[in-house]
């Protein structure tokens, strides 16, 4: 263990900033040593609203970590949101041209390279080329094309873009805060690394991380990442919706929401209310069991529903055999996994961290996925661009990181 | 409204195109001669010189007796006078239509008082009420401007639509150095548009119809403006090309008003090769604009050219703003005096009979009842105090019109929906619909 490397994972999110810092081994054994977490007062719907908020927000979740992991953090991984943010697949072409028509590490190069032009929109830039399959002649599936003989290498690949300037301001805040930006990830593949193990993978899992400003997933097959999205809908619209159906301020629905919430509407609540009379804004007032949880039970249905037409179009639904892992904050929702099982007819479950290893809370916490998995992230990253050239790195290279599927 | 669910004799529904005063006799005329079949044209004014000119339309001069076809130079107690005296031939014009197309121009004596009688009488008949209206130049003058102003209203008031057209409009849309005939053509041309539009879109034999119900469950009882776009694209890409244009279209107010609407109905003509793609690349379109909208779509079948010809129909919700204090009050004391004020009764000085007894006693010749354009009666057929105390009784009627206005409460919309702490955010549109607004107000569930 002498050679343990830190690795820290930054969240930005609507409800909460959330750090958490990660020791690192040689072989790829991933600890969690520290955590903070302060509440985010300057983000809506994930992208930052308010600057300076914001930077204060960072500086006590970084503060609050750095004494509990007792290291001086330096650089971080940050994660990325927004409605913005796109997901789709590329395939790249080349020929193989050399005599013998054996492939060798230069052609594999040259088809990611070509499978990462994309025409994208002027304003939107590449986050993540996640290299999904080889096909060599036709021949599906191939994972490591090296030294196969071939004339035509094809290569499949997952792209994450967003808009650039929206990219830019979390960095820039970051910057700012005299904290290296070691690279970007995006938020809905981070927490699908902290939770899925190798098999899940395999089989097929979709993960969907229920945020408060933001609601993103991720699906996996055979292995790879076949496809991502996010929605701009989450806990704070059901706040909100609670605070506008039940006419209640948004800061007493939030409390609501936790106290009494539920993913599936109980046939008996309808008869029963919360009696509010205590409250000193609003006095005197009953609200009914039955409204609260119609109103909470319909937004995270279409929600579902939202996603699960989307992986429809995607034409994945039939490949997800390992179901549904939920995370986020929203996955503490009494019920939420009978509701998206029956949504998505798929079984369901709330994600643990089990692939790594450290703090009991940090990984038991479905809300904590996200910066964890910006540590694997990291470690990933780390293990396929050695940490000793980092230094000198520049944002800009860091849009074209290409993230590799074998661990 | 029971009335209106009346069955069509024929099959198609009975349309009518009534236009009023020199505008609308024009647009009519124009109507009449490139207008589908199936459709009835009458030129109503009260200027027999204006009626002369019709060749294609069925016309009815309007106040034999009062201005004696000579117009009202735009005197609005005249022409009251004028219409009031032959509302039981005006009830009989209207009488069995189901749609009634109120053809008028705004700001005159003639269109502008008659029209709102005409709706409300078509009205009470039990037809849909569908008023097409243009509005004069700002530099027409004060008095013609707010002349038109309150004849617009009363016509919203009276009719279940009115498309609406300002000539103002026209000089927005192609600057100040149009010349006029130019600009008057746009303005005539964007009107016709419309009524040709909704027509053909009724009439039509369609592969998707757009039936008269549909039309009648988009406009009717909602006393509001509504625009009708009528667009053509051609060429390889012809969808594109017709919804740039609908975008374009002045009506549209670059997607604006489609946002406002609260229903719309599409119709597509586009012969044989009309093609899926094009109609959901329409609807498409528009539901970008307008998420939560009532859309009823219909596409009609072979038998048209190359061109794709789309017809939009959006009737809007009245907007808090537009709706006048005295609206309740007015339309009330405007339909009770068209239903329980006879003319003939109110204004007719006593020992005489009537003014066609009048025309009878001094012509001579019968003059046959409700024949249309009949000769303009002589000059001996009314005399002066007639005249004058008929004119006098209108104009009192009129005032006294205005006196019975209420202020009435304006209302506030039953429920407006908030988006809370995402107002000031960038909405989350997903394929049109707003999820920033509450999933259960959306789905239309009720918390009881």
């Amino acid at each position: 263990m002498s050679d343990t490397q830190i690795i820290v994972g930054l969240e930005i999110g609507t409800s909460k900033v959330c750090v958490a810092v990660g020791e690192v081994s040689d072989n790829q054994v991933v600890n969690i040593i520290g955590l903070g977490q302060s509440k985010s007062r300057g983000v809506r719907k994930g992208e930052i609203v308010d600057a300076s908020l914001v930077e204060e927000d960072v500086r006590n979740a970084i503060v609050e970590a750095e004494h509990m992991a007792d290291v001086e953090i330096r650089s971080v991984f940050l994660g990325v949101s927004g409605s913005h943010m796109r997901g789709f697949n590329n395939t790249g072409v080349h020929p193989v041209v050399s005599a013998d028509r054996e492939i060798t590490d230069a052609d594999i190069q040259d088809v990611i390279k070509n499978a990462k032009a994309i025409n994208l929109p002027s304003d939107h830039s590449v986050v993540h080329v996640i290299r999904q399959h080889f096909r060599v002649d036709g021949q599906d599936g191939v994972l490591n094309p090296e030294g196969m003989l071939g004339a035509k290498i094809e290569v499949d690949v997952h792209v994450v873009s967003g808009r650039y300037n929206r990219l830019q301001n979390p960095i820039r805040l970051v910057s700012g805060l005299h904290l290296e930006v070691d690279n970007i990830a995006f938020n809905g593949l981070a927490s699908s690394l902290a939770l899925l193990s190798t098999e899940q993978k395999e089989l097929g899992t979709l993960v969907i991380d229920l945020g408060a400003g933001t609601t993103e997933y991720a699906i996996y097959s055979a292995g790879v990442i076949k496809h991502t999205g996010v929605l701009a809908v989450g806990g704070d619209h059901v706040s909100n919706d609670l605070a506008y159906g039940l006419k209640v301020p948004l800061g007493r629905a939030e409390q609501l929401k936790i106290d009494h919430g539920s993913a599936i509407i109980d046939p008996e609540a309808n008869n029963r209310s919360v009696d509010l009379s205590t409250d000193s804004v609003i006095p005197g007032k009953k609200i009914n069991l039955g409204h609260l949880q119609m109103i909470m039970s319909m937004r995270l249905q279409e929600t579902f529903e939202l996603i699960a037409k989307d992986i429809e179009q995607a034409g994945l639904i039939d490949y997800l055999r390992a179901g549904v892992v939920l995370c986020g904050g929203g996955a503490r929702t009494p019920y939420i996994t009978r509701l998206a099982r029956d949504v998505f007819n798929l079984p369901a479950a709330i994600g643990r961290s089990s692939t790594v290893s450290g703090i009991k809370n940090a990984l038991d916490e479905p809300e904590f996925a996200t910066p964890v998995g910006l540590i694997k992230f990291g470690a990933f990253q780390s293990q396929t661009t050695p940490r000793r050239e980092g230094f000198g790195r520049v944002i800009r290279k860091q849009f074209a990181s290409l993230f590799g599927g074998k661990k | 409204m029971t009335e209106n669910q009346k069955t069509f004799s024929g099959g198609e529904p009975v349309i009518r195109l009534i236009g009023l005063g020199e505008t609308g006799v024009k647009l009519v005329e124009t109507l009449a001669m490139i207008g589908p079949e199936g459709v009835e044209s009458h030129s109503l004014d009260t200027d027999n010189r204006s009626l002369s000119r019709c060749h294609q339309s069925k016309t009815l001069l309007l106040g034999q007796a009062i201005p004696c076809g000579l117009g009202t130079g735009g005197d609005v107690a005249l022409a009251r006078a004028a219409v009031e005296s032959d509302r039981d031939r005006l009830a009989k014009l209207v009488e069995g239509a189901n749609l009634v197309f109120v053809i008028a121009g705004m700001g005159g004596g003639t269109g502008t008082r008659a029209a709102s009688l005409v709706a409300c009488l078509a009205k009470e008949s039990g037809a849909l009420v569908v008023g097409v209206a243009a509005t004069p130049f700002d530099c027409e003058g004060t008095r013609r401007c707010n002349q038109a102003t309150g004849g617009l209203r009363d016509l919203k008031q009276a009719s279940d639509v009115v498309f609406h057209f300002s000539n103002q409009d026209v000089v927005q849309m192609t600057g100040a150095d149009t010349s006029l005939n130019n600009a008057l053509e746009i303005a005539n041309r964007h009107l016709c548009e419309s009524v040709l539009g909704v027509s053909r879109m009724l009439l039509e034999p369609g592969l998707l119809n757009v039936s008269f119900g549909d039309l009648q469950s988009a406009v009717q009882g909602r006393q509001s403006l509504g625009s009708v776009i009528h667009v053509e694209g051609s060429g390889e890409d012809r969808a594109a090309t017709a919804v740039e244009k609908m975008l374009a279209h002045p009506a549209a107010r670059g997607g604006e008003a489609l946002q406002e609407a609260s229903a719309i109905l599409v119709h597509l003509s586009g012969g044989e090769q009309l093609s899926l793609a094009e109609m959901n690349k329409v609807t498409e379109e528009i539901k970008q604009h307008a998420s939560a909208v009532d859309l009823v779509v219909g596409a009609s079948g072979p038998g048209r050219d190359e061109a794709l010809q789309v017809t939009v129909v959006i009737a809007h919700q009245v907007k808090l703003t537009e709706v006048e204090p005295d609206l309740s009050a007015s339309i009330e004391s405007q339909s009770s005096e068209v239903a329980n004020v006879s003319f003939t009764e109110t204004f007719m000085p006593s020992g005489e009979t009537s003014y066609v007894g009048l025309g009878e006693d001094s012509g001579g010749s019968r003059r046959g009842g409700f024949a249309y354009t009949p000769p303009a009666p002589t000059s001996e057929a009314i005399t002066p105090e007639l005249k004058d105390s008929l004119i006098e009784a209108a104009a009192r009627q009129e005032s006294d019109r205005k006196k019975r206005k209420k202020i009435t409460q304006e209302m506030l919309p039953l429920e407006i929906v908030s988006k809370g702490r995402f107002e000031k955010s960038e909405p989350t549109i997903h394929k049109g619909e707003d999820l920033d607004q509450p999933t259960y107000i959306r789905r239309g569930m009720v918390l009881n």
